[in-house]
């Protein structure tokens, strides 16, 4: 199988295009900030780090997995799928179209979250950045799967529901104290990307800088190749249709 | 061109095609008819390389379409029977991606979009098209990358009588310029209209192949029907071809210049099928 540019960029281009008309998809990108906007300025002793990690939380996990996720299951459901790939594109250059959309329009959402805040420090930003990077390409994948395994839009409700609540709730409710949800969602990812926000952006922890976060790191890049994995098996086993 | 060989294909317990064999040859318009269900489109999915045979042959230009179904898809068109169109993006926008998937000239697009009549709609979101027009995007979407070979499923279907009229004449066209089109229907006048050959599908097989004039010659009851004046009105006269008598007054009522029209009674395409299979196309 051979990857090109060309027909990623195609197909980049077409979802850019999509997106900008999706007000299903558009929704979900105004939910964090509005989320982080509101705690910020209407929860009454909220510190400034927990809204924004928060928002960044649930862009990156939320965002990352429900929006290819859907656009999967949409071109199944609407059968473009199988127009797609009677042409030279394979289904490889169709996932990284799609998540390369989902990619940077996470990271276009994650500055402007930044720039609402009144910015971050370098220190910060490296953190949050590349703990971000590899969350999203790790939600990405699990939402491309989601997309594989729902017959159609409606069916990522049922299927994805879960695996979102598992991935973005579970690892906030463990760092709220109680041990036991604590080891429960440490089998989590994204609990590393959550606690790697927290330390970066609460006052209270002193400064932290990217090589502190080694193993959360490295964590991070395990879940990016058993997700991986689990991507090849699912996609081997359902095919896109 | 196409070269099909004891293909078969089951869904579970369901046998779908049961060995079935037939080519078409280069410049062709080959039709498949038959009722829902008899098996058209599962044999336009195998030709396509969307879905995989349990058994048999199929080539298309030589080429394998078990093994090699990338490869054949930069020669062959296809329009499907769902308008499978992306809805919020516009005829443009849908064009120019085949064009980039194909690397062939954005102006293609243009081209084929002013071929149809539709250039003025290029901006259009395709959710606000017609049926009819959208079937149109469909077609030129599948000429982009020139393909040799045109898969068509129902191509008409749902459409008014005027949008099926032009896509008929597109089609022509396409054909005269050399472009082998082979077609899944069961309307049986566009068949008969617009085919070189058909093949009656039924139950996953095929039970009669030819040209659509040869299959109403062989099951002609070789009669014909006479509409005379005899001076008290017109009447309808049926005579056999093959008899003097018939020969005798025919030549009779032509001398005394009472024929008014002579009809010979070949049988339609849907009442052949009836006779062949003994069901009725539905």
């Amino acid at each position: 199988m051979t990857l090109s540019f060309k027909r990623i960029g195609a197909i980049l281009i077409k979802e850019a295009h999509d997106f900008k008309t999706n007000i299903n998809i558009l929704i979900m990108y105004l939910i964090p900030i509005l989320l982080a906007y509101i705690y910020d300025n209407f929860i009454p002793g909220m510190p400034r780090g927990f809204a924004l990690s928060f928002g960044i939380l649930f862009l990156v996990v939320m965002v990352g997995m429900y929006v290819p996720s859907m656009m999967i299951a949409e071109e199944k459901e609407k059968k473009t799928l199988e127009v797609l790939l009677l042409s030279p594109a394979n289904s490889v250059e169709v996932f990284i179209g799609k998540g390369l959309l989902t990619f940077i329009s996470i990271i276009v959402s994650f500055i402007i979250l930044i720039a609402m805040f009144g910015g971050v420090d370098p220190d910060q930003m490296a953190v949050i950045l590349v703990g971000g990077i590899l969350t999203a390409v790790f939600c990405i994948q699990v939402g491309i799967i989601v997309g594989l395994l729902s017959k159609n839009q409606m069916a990522t409700g049922v299927v994805g529901t879960p695996v979102y609540m598992a991935l973005l709730l579970v690892p906030m409710l463990g760092s709220m104290g109680s041990p036991t949800l604590e080891k429960i969602a440490k089998v989590f990812p994204t609990y590393y990307y959550n606690d790697m926000l927290y330390r970066a952006l609460n006052e209270f922890e002193g400064n932290h800088t990217l090589l502190d976060m080694i193993p959360e790191l490295g964590i991070l890049l395990g879940s990016i190749a058993v997700a991986f994995v689990l991507l090849l098996l699912v996609y081997r086993r359902r095919g896109l249709g | 061109m196409i070269e099909v060989n004891s293909l078969i294909k089951s869904y579970g317990d369901k046998r779908a095609l049961k060995g079935i064999s037939f080519q078409v040859r280069e410049g062709e318009i080959f039709g498949f008819l038959g009722p829902n269900g008899a098996g058209k489109t599962t044999t336009l999915r195998i030709l396509t390389g969307q879905l995989k045979a349990d058994s048999g042959e199929a080539k298309i230009m030589d080429l394998d379409v078990m093994k090699g179904a990338k490869e054949l898809h930069s020669h062959i068109g296809v329009v499907p029977e769902e308008t499978n169109l992306y809805e919020r993006l516009t005829i443009g926008q849908n064009l120019d991606l085949f064009c980039r998937l194909y690397g062939c000239d954005i102006k293609q697009t243009d081209y084929y979009l002013e071929r149809i009549g539709m250039l003025k709609e290029k901006n259009t979101q395709v959710k606000k098209l017609s049926k009819g027009m959208k079937q149109k995007v469909l077609l030129v979407r599948a000429l982009l990358h020139s393909p040799k070979i045109l898969f068509l499923d129902e191509p008409t279907s749902g459409l008014d009588p005027a949008s099926a009229d032009t896509i008929h004449r597109i089609l022509r066209e396409l054909n005269d310029q050399g472009i082998t089109i082979l077609l899944t229907s069961h309307n049986m006048e566009e068949v008969d209209k617009l085919c070189n050959r058909v093949a009656f599908l039924n139950q996953g097989e095929i039970v009669e192949m030819g040209s659509p004039e040869a299959l109403k010659l062989d099951h002609s009851n070789r009669r014909i029907k006479v509409l005379i004046d005899d001076g008290h009105g017109l009447a309808s006269k049926e005579l056999d071809m093959d008899s003097k008598e018939s020969a005798r007054l025919l030549s009779e009522w032509m001398t005394e210049g009472k024929v008014r029209s002579v009809h010979s009674c070949e049988p339609t395409l849907a009442e052949i099928f009836v006779k062949v299979t003994g069901r009725e196309f539905a």
